[in-house]
């Protein structure tokens, strides 16, 4: 019978070394947040379906597993925890004075392709900031993913720092059909040209906007990019994005971290609860990211209270594939003791603090 | 260091896109960061739906990805059966068509001489490619309706494009003047 002799696919099961080099990394990443005065919330693995299609949008609802409980409620494994913690943000922690941070590390089920060494069920850990000063919030968080690396060695990391903002403030003023900024929205994710070039003649747009979406793509890189896309627009919202993402340009480069930051104007993904500022974090030849977040203003307000809120998580199954000094992980060390008659000496170890191991 | 995945052999024969249409598991070398560019064609990289960047058209190996029927057949419906049996190699291109245009589909899966499926019985339409339809014409067949235009595109990682810019992009900009050269001539 396959339930005894096969796992079903998505599962994994992490043993010795694997399994401590999981704590190991949690330890390290814990210890970041907890430096910064987050908290730490232990969130429910299930919740009301709606919970998770409010924060998540129709998007990726098929990858939600869903199940009925005996009063017929549409109930969720955990997809993702920021819409978890932003409905105990607006509900049980209503009064809490403001700002909320708050801190998790726990498995999310997505029914998804496995890959890039994550499979259905993955770990996450990663941080929230409820009613915190928009610029300040933004800075603060990205600083805290900085020195997780950092703390954890790796040493070529690389955070991809988009704007939803700067896309939004272009595309408002085009006045377009929701299903053709969803098309240009996924030729820009890829960027890719010809396809971009195809979509364009479709569209009723001008030259002069046309040639905006045509430098979305190719808007990456440094402070230099910021000088370029200003050329390009006039509409304040995208404007202030851009006046934003040089604010933290230039944090970075006084504490010496910009070449860990890349502007990415072209940096549109993800799901659709993002309201500012987005970024991936990628480190060097490992293909997927190993983090993500950004900005989520409208999402506590699907809960009841209008909050702003910024936050990102890790991806431990796959930070977990680089090799830094922090996470390889020797075998412990353990004195060996004769089982019989050695529980006096065991007990004098353990007593000092010291691994034994009781051979038979 | 780039690291960059070809077909074997691509750059020497005149039939490059054969190859990188020969090579379905392409994309996944470059998702997976293996590689951190790669070529294949626009069919292979709907099909896999690899998640990555496509910043160039390389413009060569140009086809089309289309239904295709008996001479004579006008839509992409076979019998007047509710269900269209469809024989393919890109089940999941062919899958999401169907579905959009709401028609119950029955997807063959084969992996190669999908044009002799509708002679022998076994499917009512195919979803291939066509470089100049000449095949289809030897079997009887003929396009019925195009789904997708295809031609090679470069693939980058897109970890590789944050972690490699300056010189994934200095790529970048090489092949894109060679693709514009080729072009205009």
């Amino acid at each position: 019978m396959k339930a005894f002799t096969q796992i079903p696919p998505g599962t994994q099961i992490l043993i010795g070394r694997a399994a401590r080099r999981r704590r190991v990394l949690e330890r390290v990443i814990c210890s970041v947040f907890e430096g910064w005065s987050y908290e730490e919330i232990i969130p429910p693995i299930f919740d009301y379906y709606d919970v998770f299609i409010k924060g998540m949008g129709t998007g990726p609802e098929e990858q939600i597993y869903r199940f009925i409980d005996r009063e017929g409620n549409i109930l969720a494994l955990r997809p993702e925890f920021t819409s978890l913690v932003a409905k105990t943000v607006a509900t049980r922690l209503a009064s809490a004075p403001r700002p909320i941070r708050l801190f998790y590390s726990g498995e999310v089920l997505r029914f998804e392709k496995p890959k890039g060494g994550r499979q259905r069920e993955f770990a996450q850990i990663g941080i929230e900031h409820y009613g915190g000063i928009g610029k300040t919030s933004d800075v603060e968080v990205l600083l805290i993913a900085v020195e997780a690396f950092q703390r954890l060695g790796v040493p070529a990391f690389q955070i991809n720092l988009g704007s939803v903002d700067f896309f939004g403030g272009i595309v408002d003023r085009m006045e377009l059909p929701a299903g053709q900024i969803g098309e240009l929205k996924d030729i820009l994710n890829v960027k890719d040209q010809s396809g971009l070039e195809a979509l364009l003649e479709t569209l009723p747009l001008g030259d002069r906007r046309k040639e905006i979406l045509r430098a979305i793509p190719h808007l990456t890189g440094g402070r230099a990019i910021i000088e370029e896309a200003r050329q390009l627009v006039r509409n304040p919202r995208s404007v202030e994005a851009l006046d934003h993402l040089e604010h933290i340009y230039s944090i970075f480069e006084r504490f010496d971290l910009a070449q860990h930051l890349t502007i990415d104007l072209g940096e549109i993904r993800g799901f659709d609860y993002y309201t500012g500022i987005l970024f991936r974090a990628y480190v060097r030849d490992l293909g997927f990211e190993v983090a993500s977040g950004g900005r989520y203003d409208g999402l506590p307000s699907a809960f009841g209270e209008d909050l702003p809120a910024v936050g990102f998580s890790f991806s431990l199954d796959r930070l977990e594939q680089m090799v830094t000094p922090a996470l390889s992980m020797p075998d412990p060390d353990a004195i060996s003791i004769d089982a019989d008659n050695g529980f006096e000496q065991a007990l004098q170890h353990r007593r000092l603090g010291k691994a034994v191991k009781l051979c038979l | 260091m780039l690291v960059i995945a070809l077909c074997k052999g691509r750059y020497l024969e005149p039939s490059l896109s054969m190859l990188s249409r020969a090579n379905i598991r392409f994309p996944d070398y470059v998702e997976y960061g293996a590689a951190d560019v790669g070529v294949a064609g626009r069919d292979v990289i709907m099909e896999s739906r690899a998640d990555l960047l496509q910043p160039l058209d390389l413009n060569f190996g140009h086809c089309r990805i289309a239904v295709a029927g008996p001479e004579g057949a006008h839509s992409i419906n076979g019998s007047d059966h509710p269900t269209v049996r469809v024989a393919t190699k890109y089940p999941r291109i062919t899958l999401d068509y169907y579905n959009t245009r709401g028609i119950p589909v029955e997807i063959i899966a084969l992996s190669g001489s999908i044009e002799l499926a509708p002679l022998i019985g076994l499917a009512d339409r195919i979803v291939d490619l066509v470089e100049t339809g000449r095949t289809l014409k030897e079997n009887g067949l003929e396009i019925v309706e195009i789904i997708a235009e295809s031609s090679a595109r470069l693939l980058v990682n897109r970890a590789g494009y944050q972690t490699k810019r300056e010189e994934v992009l200095g790529m970048i900009h090489a092949l894109e003047k060679v693709v514009q050269c080729e072009s205009s001539i």
